[in-house]
């Protein structure tokens, strides 16, 4: 199958005017098929591009500004599109009219164009169309999760393991407010929730249930939900919302705040059932409770304490305060390490303030004992009061900390993943990937999380989680049955292929997979579920034997854009470095770089890839046995606070590093030859100085003795 | 060991009603303590007399020197970021103290409510008219020139006033001991000695001194208050002081020497007299200007501070206006107008434990106290 290639050099915005594009036109023939001139394709002459492609024109090459602008207008769905930067890249951020300029534009064509010979647009796999949202957990997140997908169209089936819905929420008395002036307490919306829920022939509500199994992917997962005692039911879903929501934290862990050994010190959920039946008493002797101390348990140090802290507590005790308050003569203590009352609950503060019986105070609780008639001393330091204070209480609420159900086994789905049973977290146990860049996702994909097993939080915000994470999940059915990858490379259609010969069935990719899209087979070879793959290459990358690869994205496909660049023999001063960056971050910083006109060494050949993390050992070889004086890998944060979109790559890239250096170590390279820094979207104005950095260090180490080999 | 505090949710409501209300806005942040001239790294005040009335300290918060060593600048209520008015908070403090340590109780009371006033007028007006109506007074003005010791004798005056004033004193002691004794209580320490203080706080009272300190401290560039309340406080304290020179050298004059008043209008002591007169009258007017004027800066004005001032103010213009109607001529109305005067004497004089008066009680005795423990408010500028 020959290809048909298009060649389009662009002269616009400042690209003509920095290298010499006639000579460069030339340069392109004749692999790179009909070569067209204009000076700005974004224009009409767009018209020649799609004209082209109409007369069979099967690969476009398009050498004008970075690809990622103007995407809709070099779309061609009948071809595969490369798009080379010779704008922000070459034009904006090199010297004009200077050979090296020349050369850097030259051999980005060339890479362009090899690319390009080789690649093909992809085919999606579209055979997983099942649209039912299934929602976990029938708290506030998980309520409002149902009722939006369903509000939405879906069909939604909502499990909750008790024999009633509501959760948590159910059981709180009020909330704090939520509309101006947030200074009344509110009812909450979760009664009339979970009547409209159970009013929705599109919502199948299963009382007394849990997931015991989840397999499969998108579009099409098999989950199997067991009773109280009767049978299990095996449904077919689309994608899933978790919302399991949390737990308090054990109660052993309060002790020293006397939970489980004075009678009149209790927990906030328990204070929350006393409101709700009544008055505020003393348990030990049903006297009301005039002297009602809260502790937020949040000093540094306290090993009640979690890592995490929030502003639940914060303003759980400023609501229970007024609790407290119903009766004039009560009053309510707060003590904290720090009050937190973000936005617009200042002014709920601020009005809670105003009420003189509640009387709040930085403190750390470093005592407490029981009286002989019940009452609890106190003893604070760390007050604001000068010294150390003891305070005669009736009633201590203590606020227990929210830990998520992920922790335990009960928010475990049963997932039948290679990977295993459990879902991945972040460091404390939370369903959750990223929290800013990708809040609701978890890792795995089709999953989204809603509600206090993602984060600490709030009624009001559960309700928010448990919205967004329905639209995720619709959004997921939408894209899988389309074929196309979820974020962050949405509306991808490309996926990888394994040529099955070659494979070792060592499983490193099954392994190395972020999102657990791998299976094996029984003869322990890898088989792909094409809608749990976010696309970003790293089994590419990790596949010892190079035998996994996308339509449009290859070791086979990057090995020969390495060997498309010229590589100048002799001359010292012009060493060529190769450039891995990825394009979620490192590659637009480059970009951004450029549109600012910051200049960096126009010695470096970048070469965008999906994710670090797919950046095969291999080319790396082949680039400094090709004469590459260096290789750069430009990732982002690896590690806890990671920044990679695929959770792993730049971890793996480190990894990966062990075997570079190893064949640096054998071919007699410096290892200094090669090196991963770190990059952010946001840090284009570190790019020059990075890269000049580099280039003087590889002068400084010697021109690479393989060149010309 | 840690102190044991009573939450008293009926004191800090009582401050809250002496106009203090937005006294539970304050967060702790501090700002009127990095803004307060007499704040310091070891007294950060008034930041935790805030807290303190917050929490219903009582104690803490009235057994404390800095409250009284505040001279009500209200630099803290132009800084406070929550506008809890620290200074509104403190001159609370300050009217609820005086009635806290009066003795007897009931006369703070009766000070800070305006349903005693007929009451603490009508003392000194049974006493005045009992001595008229022995007299004869009551139904016949004395005949011929004005002269005041005709209708009211100066003995009668004398021994009246000196009785009550002695009394008075007595309450006004006692108030000042048991405000030391609460500043002990709370600073956990006994046994200083106030007496070799005494000539140096006396020099610094005539002298002005920490008020002129508060008045210096630069703050910042926002307006505060503070820029006349030296100059004008300085004026009113010389110009009483003037009043009662007068009075003393008048008394001097009679028993000494055996003068008879009415003493001529040029006559050196008659000149004091006015010129004091004057510069009270001057001086209150400021003030009172200053808290109509700019409530926010000048501070609260509750009862008691409207009270004081124009009790000042009216025993200062009747003085002024029985020694016209007497030059006028005005027999029928320069004897009444000499009654009215007495008792506003009587009030200012004799109430001066329970009333703002008091001020010059417990804010000297603050001012010992930090002289001889070095603990309260050490001036940042030393």
């Amino acid at each position: 199958m020959g290809k048909k290639l298009g060649t389009y050099v662009c002269s616009g915005c400042g690209i003509g005017a920095a290298v010499d594009v006639e000579k460069l036109s030339a340069a392109a023939s004749p692999r790179g098929g009909v070569v067209r001139r204009s000076a700005a394709f974004c224009l009409e002459d767009a018209q020649l591009i799609a004209a082209d492609v109409e007369q069979g024109v099967d690969s476009v090459v398009v050498a004008a500004c970075s690809g990622r602008v103007n995407r809709d207008v070099f779309r061609f769905p009948a071809a595969f599109v490369e798009r080379v930067n010779l704008r922000e890249q070459v034009a904006w951020s090199h010297p004009p009219n200077h050979d090296e300029t020349q050369a850097l534009a030259e051999d980005y064509l060339q890479m362009g164009i090899v690319r390009a010979q080789k690649a093909s647009p992809p085919s999606p796999y579209t055979e997983a169309n099942e649209r039912t949202v299934l929602v976990v957990g029938g708290g506030a997140a998980g309520i409002t999760a149902a009722l939006s997908a369903a509000r939405s169209g879906a069909p939604v089936v909502l499990v909750e393991k008790e024999t009633a819905l509501g959760g948590y929420a159910r059981r709180l008395h009020r909330q704090y407010p939520t509309r101006p002036p947030y200074a009344a307490l509110e009812e909450t919306d979760v009664a009339a929730k979970i009547r409209e829920v159970q009013s929705l022939p599109s919502v199948g509500v299963m009382l007394g249930s849990r997931v015991v199994s989840v397999s499969g992917q998108p579009g099409n997962f098999t989950v199997t939900i067991a009773g109280e005692g009767s049978a299990s039911a095996e449904i077919t879903v689309g994608a899933i919302v978790l919302a399991t929501g949390w737990r308090p934290e054990p109660t052993d862990k309060y002790e020293r705040y006397g939970l489980g050994l004075h009678k009149n010190v209790v927990t906030s959920m328990d204070l929350e059932a006393m409101a709700a039946r009544g008055a505020i008493t003393r348990p030990s002797d049903g006297r009301p409770a005039n002297r009602v101390a809260f502790l937020l348990c949040d000093g540094q140090g306290d090993d009640a304490h979690l890592p995490y802290g929030g502003n639940v507590t914060s303003l759980v005790a400023l609501k229970q305060a007024l609790y407290v308050r119903q009766r004039t003569e009560a009053s309510a203590y707060i003590f904290y390490g720090d009050m937190q009352t973000p936005g617009q609950h200042e002014y709920f503060y601020r009005s809670v303030q105003t009420d003189p019986g509640v009387m709040l105070s930085q403190g750390q609780v470093r005592g407490l004992s029981e009286e002989r008639d019940g009452s609890l001393v106190l003893e604070v330091s760390d007050t604001l009061m000068g010294g150390d204070i003891r305070l005669v209480v009736d009633l201590v609420v203590l606020s227990t900390g929210m830990v998520p159900s992920t922790v335990e086994s009960e928010g475990a789905l049963g997932l039948q993943y290679l990977q295993g049973q459990n879902l991945p977290t972040t460091k404390f146990g939370f369903a959750d990937s990223h929290f800013i860049c990708f809040p609701y996702e978890t890792r795995r994909t089709g999953i989204y999380s809603a509600g206090t097993v993602r984060q600490a939080m709030d009624l009001t915000m559960a309700e928010r989680d448990g919205r967004a994470a329905a639209l995720k999940a619709i959004q997921s059915i939408e894209k899988s049955s389309a074929g196309q990858a979820v974020h962050p490379r949405v509306g991808d259609l490309s996926y990888p292929g394994f040529f099955m010969q070659k494979c070792t069935s060592c499983g490193r990719c099954t392994q190395e997979c972020p999102f657990g899209a791998l299976e094996l087979n029984e003869k322990k070879n890898p088989v792909l579920n094409t809608n749990r793959c976010r696309r970003c290459g790293i089994c590419m990358g990790a596949c010892p034997v190079q035998i996994i690869s996308f339509n449009d994205y290859s070791v086979d496909m990057l090995s020969s854009m390495i060997k498309a660049v010229e590589i100048p023999e002799d001359d010292e001063d012009k060493p060529r470095i190769l450039v891995f960056a990825c394009e979620n971050d490192a590659y637009p910083a480059l970009d951004m770089a450029g549109i600012q006109r910051l200049q960096y060494p126009a010695s470096v050949r970048v070469i965008p890839v999906r994710c670090l993390g797919s950046v095969n050992s291999i080319l790396i070889a082949d680039a400094v046995s090709r004469g590459f004086d260096g290789v750069a890998l430009l990732g982002c944060r690896p590690g806890e606070d990671y920044q990679c979109h695929f959770i792993r790559g730049s971890e793996l890239i480190e990894t990966r590093m062990e075997n570079v250096r190893e064949t640096l170590g054998r071919l007699a390279l410096e290892p200094e030859r090669v090196q991963v820094m770190e990059v952010a979207i946001s840090e284009a104005d570190r790019l020059p100085a990075l890269l000049t950095q580099f280039v003087d260090v590889i002068k400084a180490v010697g021109p690479n003795p393989m060149k010309g080999f | 060991m840690a102190t044991l505090i009573e939450p008293d949710l009926g004191f800090k409501r009582a401050i809250i009603g002496l106009d203090a209300h937005d006294l539970t806005a304050c967060y702790q942040c501090g700002t009127c303590s990095a803004v307060c001239p007499i704040s310091s790294a070891g007294n950060p005040f008034p930041r935790k007399e805030m807290v303190w009335v917050q929490w219903g300290l009582k104690d803490r918060a009235l057994g404390n020197a800095s409250i009284w060593m505040c001279h009500q600048c209200g630099t803290c209520n132009s800084y406070c970021p929550r506008d809890a008015q620290p200074a509104n908070v403190m001159a609370a403090l300050r009217d609820y103290s005086i009635g806290h340590y009066a003795v007897p109780r009931f006369m703070g009371r009766a000070l800070n409510d305006p349903k005693y006033l007929p009451l603490l007028f009508g003392i000194p007006a049974v006493i005045f008219l009992a001595i008229l109506g022995w007299l004869g007074h009551l139904t016949s003005l004395p005949e011929g020139r004005i002269v005041f010791s005709k209708f009211l004798p100066i003995m009668a005056i004398e021994v009246t006033f000196t009785l009550a004033i002695g009394l008075s004193m007595i309450g006004a002691v006692m108030g000042g001991v048991r405000y030391w004794r609460a500043m002990s209580a709370q600073s956990g320490s006994n046994g200083h000695d106030p007496r070799q203080h005494v000539i140096a706080t006396v020099f610094d009272i005539l002298r002005h001194r920490k008020f002129r300190e508060c008045n210096e401290e630069p703050a910042g560039t926002r307006k505060t208050y503070k820029g006349h309340l030296h100059a004008t406080h300085l004026l009113i304290f010389y110009g009483f002081l003037g009043l009662v020179a007068t009075t003393t050298s008048v008394g001097v004059g009679i028993y000494a020497f055996g003068y008879l008043t009415p003493w001529p209008f040029w006559h050196p002591v008659k000149i004091l007299g006015n010129v004091s007169g004057a510069a009270v009258i001057i001086a209150l007017c400021v003030f009172l200007w200053r808290r109509i004027a700019d409530s926010t800066r000048a501070g609260k004005s509750t009862y008691s501070d409207w009270l004081f001032l124009t009790i000042l103010l009216l025993t200062t213009l009747t003085g002024f206006f029985s020694q016209w109607v007497r030059l006028a001529d005005l027999r029928t109305l320069a004897y009444p107008m000499y009654f009215v005067h007495l008792l506003f004497i009587f009030f200012l004089l004799v109430y001066i434990p329970y009333s703002k008066f008091a001020h010059l009680v417990y804010r000297t005795v603050a001012m010992l106290w930090s002289a001889s423990t070095r603990t309260e408010p050490a001036l940042r500028r030393g």
